[in-house]
């Protein structure tokens, strides 16, 4: 009898804090029963370095913040099947949208966080991956297949989300999914 | 049939209830649960949320069924498809019209908002978010208001103006620019009808108005508040 | 993705197995021999804006999400900046308990850098199979060692859910002056029972890892092996410290060469720069001046500035520890991984005492006030080092001004000595091989870089350049 392939997922942390990630390792023991149903072949806790083609299932964890992420988003949703949105951050923006209160809110922060307070050479950096104006959410920029919100989400809830998947069901998320 | 009583369906189920009864009430009487934000036992309906959306069979339209009366022959439907597609994107559009943030806000897993999204499963918010940057007034000694978090259910308004009597709140300007007000558009600390009492804090579904210092489970208590109406409402 | 860009540069990106965003960039002279390592972060939210106008008491909840793997430490600094604010000491029990989270968070994050992102290269090997060289692979062929590590880290963020109620993010329990509610004897019980088994968990595992030792002479030798500076928090007598005490500076030569008795005083010892070319700033130690003044923070500065831990087991651990260096100052970057295994240590035989303490169990933990000081500063240690929260108020108690050093932060200059180190060692780009690059990542591993905390404001780090010699001597110093 020929064992059935595993699944193929993927991992990926934008503009976040990597709690959702930590949630996820928060399954404990389960990931050992986990890890004979699924391969990870991109992950922030693993060493590939190029985002591979044919992913059945990623989970991104924060906003887009940068065109360097934008640009990797949109890398990840050609080369997977499923895209699911990971925590509040990629869900809606969370904190890390808490800046788009302010009108130009890329500069806003540039502006503040290299004038003061700095004892040496204060001066806004001008080599990094370029700001986006607000910190957006995925559905914003890709189509998402599935949202799970939380800050983090429960690692149950994770679980639960993964283990429906991988059995080819659609999780229910009323009574489930929640903010915060 | 005696006089003054009303014979409609709701959900197939035949019911009979005083006429002047709103759907709401006539539902919950039999035991269905409409889901609202704005309403609020003992003071006045509003209509505001539209959570309360239902449909009558005959009208293409949709009803609030706070303020809509029973009539004789009525069909309702409180939970069809429709409906449910509808009240998520009513909660979507409350969580977008300004700054929701329910991990850093002082009402997290103590809100009614939160717990409606939870409720329904709105996992996500597909309309792009106003995040609207109100100043936060803590002119007052203790109670705090954060505008954008407020979703404009009123509830604060009726019961400052029918319970308390004092009519401190109100609403200034229209659509998206409303904003829950204290006498003429003070700053709440140099109101002079505040009396003070906090009801508005403890009917307040959401982080809007809240008590600074005081844990918010223990200001946000849906039924003591209305405890304490239904005592003030007594003749 | 590994890249050669130009003739000159090899780019590793993303380094792997750290928390948050970086790459590497290493530089190649004209015959292709490494000239310099660069240590690149790349990105950026904007706490010290975004934070401007929100409530004083909403900045634990706020801070914490800076961070998913050390949110408790933003919570405990953010806590005592509030405290200061509304100008009250928190009652014993909230401290007893607040320490007692901050174990727990110690605990799960040194697990989960040794075992989930470190060990992968310790026991599978820097050159073996990239595809395996993770958790999972470690699952696979370690079993057993991968289970202690699931196990510890679980029981740290059990110990955090016992007390705050949440294992991430648990910003509801603490308070300004204290924190909401008590411990229960339940969950005290809980974490007791389950205390034997972290305990023996961490000893095996510091056996296995002190055998492993003598195969690691190499990367001893050469993993950020250079003195300098060392800071980190010390009880009034010297010993290991995390949650209060005053801070320490340490010089090369084991002495003691500043003490800020009085934390919140920091900005007299400790000094920001920024270079044109970067977004992460470079803390330096003031009295020396910038650049020379670069300091260590973490497991491995902590237990170099302390005298003794002040629990038996760990202290047995440090005497030996402390022989590694001259002086008892332990100078390569590759012993974190050692200091972080004792620390483990102690944080259990801590929370056992804590936990023994008839006080935990009472039901005083909150403390009233309102804003009474426009101004506070948090001091405590997270798992990587000294974290500092500044907030300044308005008189209603909102932000007006907000500034945190993070403890990534302190070691940006370090980073960059450390991968250039060993870049230059290993790094042969005519025959490149996978390994030689991880062992560049390998370096950051050690340090466990939290870098969600350290972009809170900024976007990368510096490209500054430093040549080093056999000895780990400053040579020479570039900014690009």
């Amino acid at each position: 009898m020929t064992k059935s392939p595993k699944i193929r997922v993927a991992t990926v942390w934008l503009s976040g804090c990597s709690g959702c990630h930590m949630s996820f390792l928060d399954i404990d023991e389960r990931l050992i029963d986990l890890a004979k149903k699924i391969t990870v072949v991109y992950s922030p806790i693993a060493d590939v370095k190029e985002f591979p083609e044919n992913v059945d299932v990623t989970l991104i964890e924060g906003a887009v913040a940068n065109e360097e992420q934008l640009e990797m988003l949109k890398k990840v949703r050609t080369r997977t099947k499923i895209l699911i949105s990971l925590g509040d951050c990629a869900v809606d923006g969370n904190v890390t949208a808490l800046r788009n209160s302010w009108r130009k809110s890329d500069q806003a922060i540039l502006e503040r966080a290299y004038k003061d307070p700095t004892d040496l050479n204060a001066a806004i950096p001008n080599a990094v991956p370029k700001l986006l104006v607000n910190a957006r959410p995925l559905h914003e920029i890709v189509k998402v297949d599935f949202y799970i919100p939380g800050c983090p989400p429960h690692a149950d809830l994770i679980y639960y989300v993964l283990t429906e998947l991988l059995a080819g069901r659609t999780p229910i998320m009323e009574g489930r999914s929640k903010y915060g | 049939m005696s006089i003054g009583t009303v014979k409609l369906k709701i959900d197939g189920v035949e019911v009979n209830v005083p006429e002047n009864t709103m759907i709401l009430k006539a539902a919950k009487d039999t035991g269905v649960v409409i889901p609202t934000l704005c309403n609020l036992e003992g003071v006045t309906s509003y209509g505001g949320c539209r959570l309360c959306l239902v449909e009558i069979s005959g009208s293409p339209k949709l009803f609030p069924a706070c303020i809509t009366p029973v009539s004789n022959g009525m069909e309702v439907t409180t939970n069809s498809d429709r409906l449910k597609e509808y009240r998520k994107m009513v909660v979507q559009m409350l969580l977008a019209e300004r700054t929701h943030i329910c991990s850093v806000c002082v009402a997290d897993d103590h809100c009614e908002l939160q717990a409606m999204a939870n409720q329904l499963g709105v996992d996500h918010v597909m309309f792009e978010r106003n995040w609207s940057h109100d100043e936060i007034d803590s002119t007052h000694d203790f109670l705090v208001i954060d505008r954008n978090r407020c979703i404009l259910c009123t509830r604060c308004i009726r019961v400052c103006d029918q319970i308390e009597g004092v009519h401190t709140l109100d609403l200034k300007l229209r659509g998206k620019d409303s904003q829950v007000i204290m006498d003429l558009d003070e700053h709440w600390g140099n109101s002079c009808s505040c009396t003070s009492c906090r009801k508005c804090a403890k009917v307040c579904p959401v982080g809007a108005i809240y008590i600074e210092g005081e844990p918010i489970e223990h200001t946000k208590k849906k039924d003591i508040a209305e405890f304490i109406i239904a005592r003030r409402n007594r003749k | 993705m590994v890249k050669i860009q130009q003739e000159k540069t090899i780019t590793i990106n993303p380094i792997t197995r750290i928390e948050g965003h970086a790459k590497v960039d290493i530089l190649l002279n004209k015959d292709e021999s490494v000239k310099e390592a660069i240590f690149k972060v790349v990105d950026f939210r904007g706490f010290e804006k975004f934070t401007e106008g929100r409530p004083f008491y909403e900045m634990p909840s706020i801070t914490s999400r800076a961070c998913g793997i050390c949110p408790v430490s933003h919570l405990l600094a953010s806590a005592k900046a509030c405290d200061a604010i509304v100008g009250v000491n928190p009652p014993k029990t909230a401290i007893m308990l607040r320490r007692l989270m901050h174990m727990g968070q110690l605990i799960q994050s040194h697990a989960l850098n040794f075992f989930h992102l470190s060990s992968p290269d310790l026991l599978l090997g820097f050159d073996s199979d990239p595809a395996q060289r993770n958790i999972f692979g470690l699952i696979e062929k370690e079993p057993n060692l991968a289970m202690r590590g699931i196990k510890l880290r679980k029981f740290g963020q059990e110990m955090i859910e016992k007390v705050a109620g949440k294992k991430i993010h648990s910003s509801d329990w603490i308070l300004p002056g204290g924190a909401k509610w008590p411990l229960t004897q339940e969950r005290a019980d809980y974490l007791n029972a389950n205390l034997p088994e972290a305990l023996d968990n961490t000893q095996k595992t510091l056996e296995i890892y002190k055998k492993m030792l003598d195969g690691f002479e190499e990367e001893i030798e050469n993993f950020g092996n250079f003195p300098s500076y060392y800071m980190g928090l010390v009880t009034a007598d010297g010993g290991l410290e995390h949650y209060d005490g005053k801070i320490r500076i340490m010089d090369k030569n084991g002495k003691v060469a500043a003490e800020c008795v009085d934390p919140t005083k920091y900005r007299e010892f400790i000094g920001e720069a920024v270079e044109p070319w970067s977004f992460m700033k470079f803390p330096y130690f003031k009295a020396i001046g910038y650049p020379d003044g670069a300091y260590r923070v973490g497991p491995l500065a902590r237990l170099n500035v302390a005298s003794f831990c002040g629990t038996p087991l760990a202290d047995e651990e440090l005497k030996q520890f402390k022989k590694l260096g001259k002086n008892g100052v332990v100078q390569s970057t590759f012993h974190y991984h050692y200091a972080r295994l004792i620390e483990l240590l102690f944080c259990i035989e801590t929370a056992k005492d804590l936990l023994e303490n008839p006080e935990i169990l009472s039901e005083h933990v909150t403390s009233k006030a309102l804003v009474n000081n426009y101004e506070g500063v948090g001091v405590a240690e997270a798992p990587r080092g000294t974290l500092i929260h500044h907030y300044k108020v308005d008189p209603q108690g909102m932000i007006t001004w907000n500034n945190m050093i993070i403890a990534t932060e302190h070691n940006n200059i370090a980073y960059n000595m450390a991968i250039t180190q060993v870049a230059k060692k290993y790094v042969k780009s005519k025959q490149l091989q996978e390994g030689m690059l991880n062992r560049v990542e390998a370096v950051i591993r050690a340090f466990d870089p939290c870098l969600s905390c350290a972009t809170h404001a900024v976007g990368r780090m510096p490209l500054e350049v430093k040549l080093i010699d056999a000895n780990g001597q400053l040579l020479d110093r570039k900014i690009r």
